[in-house]
């Protein structure tokens, strides 16, 4: 088969990205324009301040993107964009750009889902083997997924309240560290012993996990040592929150991984980076005699070239859009 | 000389074609939730019907807001696409300037626009010296009446929304013809710096100033 080139478009959060990819596993050019300065005066992303800027660059970063690869509008097969789910005004405007593209250049539109775009971030490291169990975990996001073949998914379960992610940077605020709150707890954790007792969130045999009860739990923890004059140290409550993430995100994923008998496991999405969850997987895998891989750290958070790397099978698999292609906030895998 | 004209700053789409000062083909839509969706196939259909490639336009009339954040990035992120890829040279106009320029005979027109919580972006235009003797603004209903009150001559509101308010009120209908005359001499912007004018910063961006300067 002839190669094919595939220019990507993600806004589906705060950053700005234009990748190409080719045939799905080789990153010719990428541009990440983060925004996370600007949301950091926030403690989060603003949605509205987010669409601004993604309409500002834009085309910049496109054309950023053609210029790094050397490369013309006429050397590219097919547009890719993330189309959900996400923040529904962010993703609008890799949306538009995308459809003007493909319309304007007559080329194949590939509708991508955001979270099938960070599971074949491992595409780009490494070539994925068939069956695998997929755990996405980042700042919007806690899903297993089963994949019996390529894009082919099946959801286990996912969270029912907070992402992983979003409750990092929940606790990293009341302990008062700022934002984002994974990678300084992850740090922080490192340093401290388990002192605090924290409830396991959902401790049952779904594949569902829920986060906001442990966050609760430690607000409370805050306040109550507040009122009674107790110092809390922020070294031992971050070490006894992780602990406690990683032992419910670990428990639930291999539980997955036997359940469908599958040795193949990716951890993908930002919080993929979190040593400590890594760390643990990895572990937990040699011991049950399963594969374990994850993207490369650059490709874990948000970036076009994972959107480029789905298009490319998505594509395969006959997904394609027209001009119609409308962005939705909230969409399912499938 | 063909311009294409685009305006998605309400919940309408506002999109023509015209060759020099004749209008080709328009089409004027109250599109609400769809504009993501119709704005481009819309414009495709509208080149389609009347044999025109998009290669053919030579310049790009885009209108960049105030009005709805969303609707306004749709169309202006189309725009400046299609301006940057196809290198055709693009001028922006705003929608309260597009709204001023109807043909009504009074003395004042008020393009207006709701921005909610009593508040609007409007502008007062004096036609008979064809200037704007209010330039475009995010100000509540109250003050606008107070400077309306004031003026000397007929007053008409310009809105698709409901306005309250004594002055009479008549629904924008744009003048496609006067709208790409108005902008003739305007000088085209570098496509990569179109950008929305929104009259107004965001809810967290206004408590975020508030509270650094407690």
């Amino acid at each position: 088969m002839k190669d094919m080139y595939i220019l990507a478009i993600e806004t589906s959060c705060d950053e700005t990205s234009c990748s190409i990819v080719k045939n799905g596993s080789i990153d010719v050019a990428t541009i990440i324009l983060s925004q996370i300065d600007i949301h950091t005066n926030f403690g989060g992303v603003v949605p509205e301040i987010a669409s601004r800027h993604h309409l500002k660059n834009i085309t910049m970063v496109i054309e950023g993107c053609l210029d790094k690869a050397k490369m013309k509008m006429d050397d590219i097969d097919a547009f890719a964009v993330t189309y959900g789910p996400g923040l529904i005004g962010s993703l609008l405007v890799g949306v538009e750009a995308a459809k003007t593209l493909a319309y304007i250049y007559k080329k194949p539109l590939i509708p991508v889902h955001h979270i099938a775009g960070h599971i074949y971030a491992n595409n780009i490291t490494k070539k994925m083997v068939y069956p695998l169990i997929a755990l996405v975990v980042s700042g919007g996001h806690t899903e297993l997924i089963y994949m019996k073949g390529e894009y082919e998914f099946e959801r286990l379960g996912g969270t029912l309240d907070d992402a992983v992610g979003e409750s990092y940077d929940k606790v990293a605020r009341v302990i008062g560290v700022g934002y984002p709150g994974g990678p300084v707890i992850d740090k922080m954790a490192k340093m401290g012993t388990h002192e605090y007792n924290l409830p396991i969130p959902l401790n049952d045999s779904s594949y569902n996990f829920s986060f906001s009860g442990l966050k609760s739990a430690v607000i409370n923890l805050s306040h109550n040592c507040n009122q009674r004059g107790i110092e809390l140290n922020k070294e031992n409550l971050a070490t006894s929150f992780q602990d406690v993430v990683v032992e419910t995100i670990v428990k639930k994923t291999i539980m997955a991984l036997k359940d469908k008998n599958v040795n193949h496991l990716i951890i993908a999405g930002g919080v993929a980076a979190n040593s400590g969850i890594r760390e643990e997987l990895k572990k937990e895998c040699e011991k049950n005699n399963i594969y374990c891989s994850y993207p490369d750290l650059k490709y874990c958070t948000d970036n076009a070239t994972m959107i480029g790397a789905a298009a490319y099978f998505a594509y395969k698999k006959g997904y394609t859009a027209n001009s119609y292609l409308n962005a939705n906030s909230n969409i399912d895998l499938v | 000389m063909k311009t294409l004209y685009l305006d998605t700053s309400s919940s309408f789409l506002y999109c023509a074609i015209l060759e020099d000062d004749n209008i080709i083909a328009t089409v004027s839509e109250k599109l609400g939730n769809s504009l993501s969706i119709l704005t481009l196939p819309k414009i495709e259909e509208l080149l389609n019907n009347n044999n025109i490639n998009i290669e053919e336009i030579n310049k790009i009339v885009a209108c960049n807001g105030p009005g709805s954040f969303t609707g306004i990035r749709i169309g202006l992120t189309i725009a400046k696409t299609i301006s940057w890829a196809k290198k055709i040279p693009i001028v922006l106009i705003s929608s309260l300037e597009a709204m001023a320029l109807s043909s009504l005979s009074y003395d004042y027109v008020v393009p207006s626009i709701d921005a909610r919580r009593n508040y609007v972006y409007a502008s007062v235009f004096d036609k008979k010296n064809n200037s704007f003797i209010m330039n475009e603004k995010y100000v509540s209903l109250d003050t606008l009446e107070i400077v309306l009150d004031n003026l000397d001559g007929s007053i008409c509101y310009i809105s698709n929304d409901d306005i309250k308010t004594d002055y009479d009120l008549q629904p924008y209908i744009p003048d496609f013809k006067r709208i790409i005359e108005f902008v003739k001499d305007r000088e085209p912007v570098n496509p990569h710096l179109v950008d929305a004018n929104y009259l107004k910063i965001t809810e967290a961006e206004e408590n975020f100033l508030k509270s650094s300067n407690d």
